[in-house]
């Protein structure tokens, strides 16, 4: 068994497809064993790509790799035997009910048929699909095959459990069970779950760290908690017509603005106290010639430092 | 070893969700022998009054053959669909080597094509084939066929994890399948073929396939030629090689697929 401390780490890792496409650019992770740790971008962020190499679908176009101690070029085969991985796209056999994919899954990694049979019961209670269980996956929904999924993951016990985008099309009920779930297993077992999301909820509600990632680069990584307060103890939104250079040039000379961050339209201001600042934040607007048109005082959330660090707002809500 | 066999057995499972699957999978092999095999023996018949018999005693072995390559091709198209659904990674994902995934398909296949060849062998029985007195034969015939059908289930893994679209594979398998079933003596005697088709057809696997079944499985058919110009450890040695080198070519070109 590993006795390292480190269940995934990177160094420099670069994926290129072709000549043109840079997915994966340079990325250096190093994420400790029974951590949750949630890569959260848009769309063509190299999150996938980046999944994709650490579970050794795909071979990076360099730099190097180790999960559970274990090169993922070098020892792929030996990676395979303590990981377990749900793809960001739906691959269920069509043929076979929710239980036999269940325990074909199983029997993929060698698990026992007692284990496997307690197992399968209590994961399709888990992801409520015991009554669907003896039908074909063809004639499941879409949220039923996601939950399916999710369930094969969880079968094979591994060391370190790669979700790309886990809970994509479900309802918030079943979001919230498979999370429940998700954290008690970090809890009693030793599992290191690496996942990725678009929902900024699940990376706040699940993950110990969060990497930001965007263009193939990790823009910012730290807890929900570290990269929340650096945008400021409340933050105030704007949207408005004029010169918002001028206007931002303005507002962060003021003593009790923290931080300024304009993007995708939005002006972004980090300050020690909403409310109490709004009026000479307006005052502001208005001697730089900044039309306000909406204006709005919020607690920052991961959302916003989405924003700041992506130019781009997270739009699955 | 066991992932090939969870494999197999998947695959076998799947074949059985599909009932017309199955009625498909034996009437074809019916069909060939009674419409063509039949229509044949008339043909013969008209030469000498034993050559009709003998013509089915003699094609028998051609029919396994075109059956197993039609086998084949229905395996690969399976593979190229689960390879486009994306059912694959769930594979390769999986502690288990790349070879034993394509084995698994492998032998399903051949499986069917061994439960086919014994219907084909039944059906020819009954239409005046005349079959060997020794059963070592028979299972020497199956071992047979079994090389065969590994080698060209090999090639149509291949032909399917090196393309994207179904109607490139059709295509590209139907250039192999041609010549494969027609450059050998299995529809007609070698002695019949001009010297340029001999040639190909003692380049081809098929050709000493049908020829070890019909040396081992089938009775002597005498009007339609001889059969012992290739020795049985050749025909033997030639459906092992060409299992090795389908599975050889089907490995490269999944590697190469997911590289
Ligand atoms: N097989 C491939 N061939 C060529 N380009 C690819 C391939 N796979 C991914 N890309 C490109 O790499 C970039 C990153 O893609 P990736 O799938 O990793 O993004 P992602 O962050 O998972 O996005 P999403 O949130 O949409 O799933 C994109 O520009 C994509 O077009
Ligand atoms: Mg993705």
């Amino acid at each position: 068994m590993s006795t390292n401390k480190i269940a995934i780490s990177t160094q420099g890792l670069v994926k290129r497809f072709g000549e043109e496409v840079l997915a994966v650019n340079n990325i250096d992770l190093s994420i400790p064993t029974n951590t949750i740790y949630a890569l959260l971008g848009p769309n063509g962020a190299g999150k996938t790509t980046t999944v994709s190499m650490l579970t050794t679908m795909i071979e990076p176009t360099s730099g190097s790799a180790k999960v559970s101690g274990l090169d993922i070029v070098l020892q792929a085969d030996k990676v395979r035997q303590r990981i377990g991985v749900t793809f960001q796209e739906i691959v269920l056999d069509p043929d076979l009910t929710g239980r036999e994919t269940l325990d074909f899954h199983a029997r993929l990694y060698s698990i026992g048929k007692a284990e496997r049979l307690a197992k399968i019961d209590k994961l399709l209670k888990l992801v409520e699909l015991d009554e669907a269980a003896n039908r074909r996956t063809n004639t499941y929904s879409g949220g039923m095959k996601r939950r399916l999924e999710l369930a094969r993951g969880l079968i094979t016990n591994p060391e370190v459990l790669f979700l790309d985008e886990p809970t994509q099309g479900l309802d918030l009920q079943n979001r919230a069970n498979i999370w429940e779930y998700i954290r008690t297993l970090k809890t009693n077992t030793n599992l290191t779950l690496l996942l990725t999301t678009h929902y900024m909820e699940e990376a706040e509600a699940l993950a110990d760290r969060v990497g930001i990632m965007d263009h193939g680069e990790i823009m910012v990584e730290g807890s929900p908690r570290e990269l929340i307060d650096q945008m400021g103890a409340d933050n105030i939104r704007i949207i408005g017509q004029g010169n918002p250079d001028l206007f931002c040039e303005a507002a962060q000379t003021l003593p009790f603005v923290e931080s300024v961050n304009k993007s995708d339209g939005i002006i972004q201001i980090g300050v020690d106290s909403g409310n109490r600042r709004l009026v000479e934040i307006i005052g502001t607007a208005n001697t730089s010639g900044f039309e306000i048109e909406d204006i709005s005082v919020s607690k920052p959330s991961l959302g916003d430092v989405f924003l700041k660090y992506t130019g781009r707002q997270l739009r699955d809500k | 070893m066991n992932a090939t066999i969870l494999l197999w057995q998947k695959q076998m499972k799947k074949a059985l969700v599909h009932p017309e699957e199955i009625v498909g999978m034996l009437i074809q092999p019916i069909l060939w022998v009674i419409l063509f095999g039949v229509g044949m023996r008339s043909l013969m018949g008209t030469t000498s009054p034993d050559s009709g018999n003998d013509y089915m005693t003699f094609v028998v072995p051609g029919i396994v053959a075109l059956t197993a390559v039609s086998a084949a091709i229905a395996g690969g198209s399976t593979w190229l669909n689960e390879r486009l659904i994306g059912i694959v990674k769930e594979y390769l994902a999986a502690p288990i080597p790349r070879l034993s995934i394509l084995m698994g398909n492998a032998t399903s296949i051949v499986t069917k094509v061994l439960i086919q060849s014994i219907v084909i062998l039944i059906v020819g029985l009954l239409m005046g084939a005349k079959l060997s007195n020794n059963p070592l034969g028979w299972l020497g015939g199956l071992l047979l066929i079994a090389g065969y059908g590994i080698g060209f289930s090999g090639f149509a893994l291949a032909v399917a994890s090196s393309t994207d679209s179904s109607e490139g594979y059709h295509m590209m398998i139907f250039l192999l399948q041609l010549p494969l079933l027609f450059l050998s003596n299995s529809l007609y005697p070698l002695e019949t073929l001009p010297s340029w088709m001999r040639i190909g057809a003692y380049a081809n696997p098929t050709t000493y396939v049908v020829t070890g079944l019909r040396q081992i499985t089938l009775g002597p058919a005498p009007t339609m030629g001889t059969v012992a110009n290739i020795p049985l450890w050749l025909c033997f040695l030639v459906a092992a090689g060409f299992a090795a080198l389908g599975m050889y070519m089907a490995l490269q070109a999944f590697k190469k697929a997911i590289k």
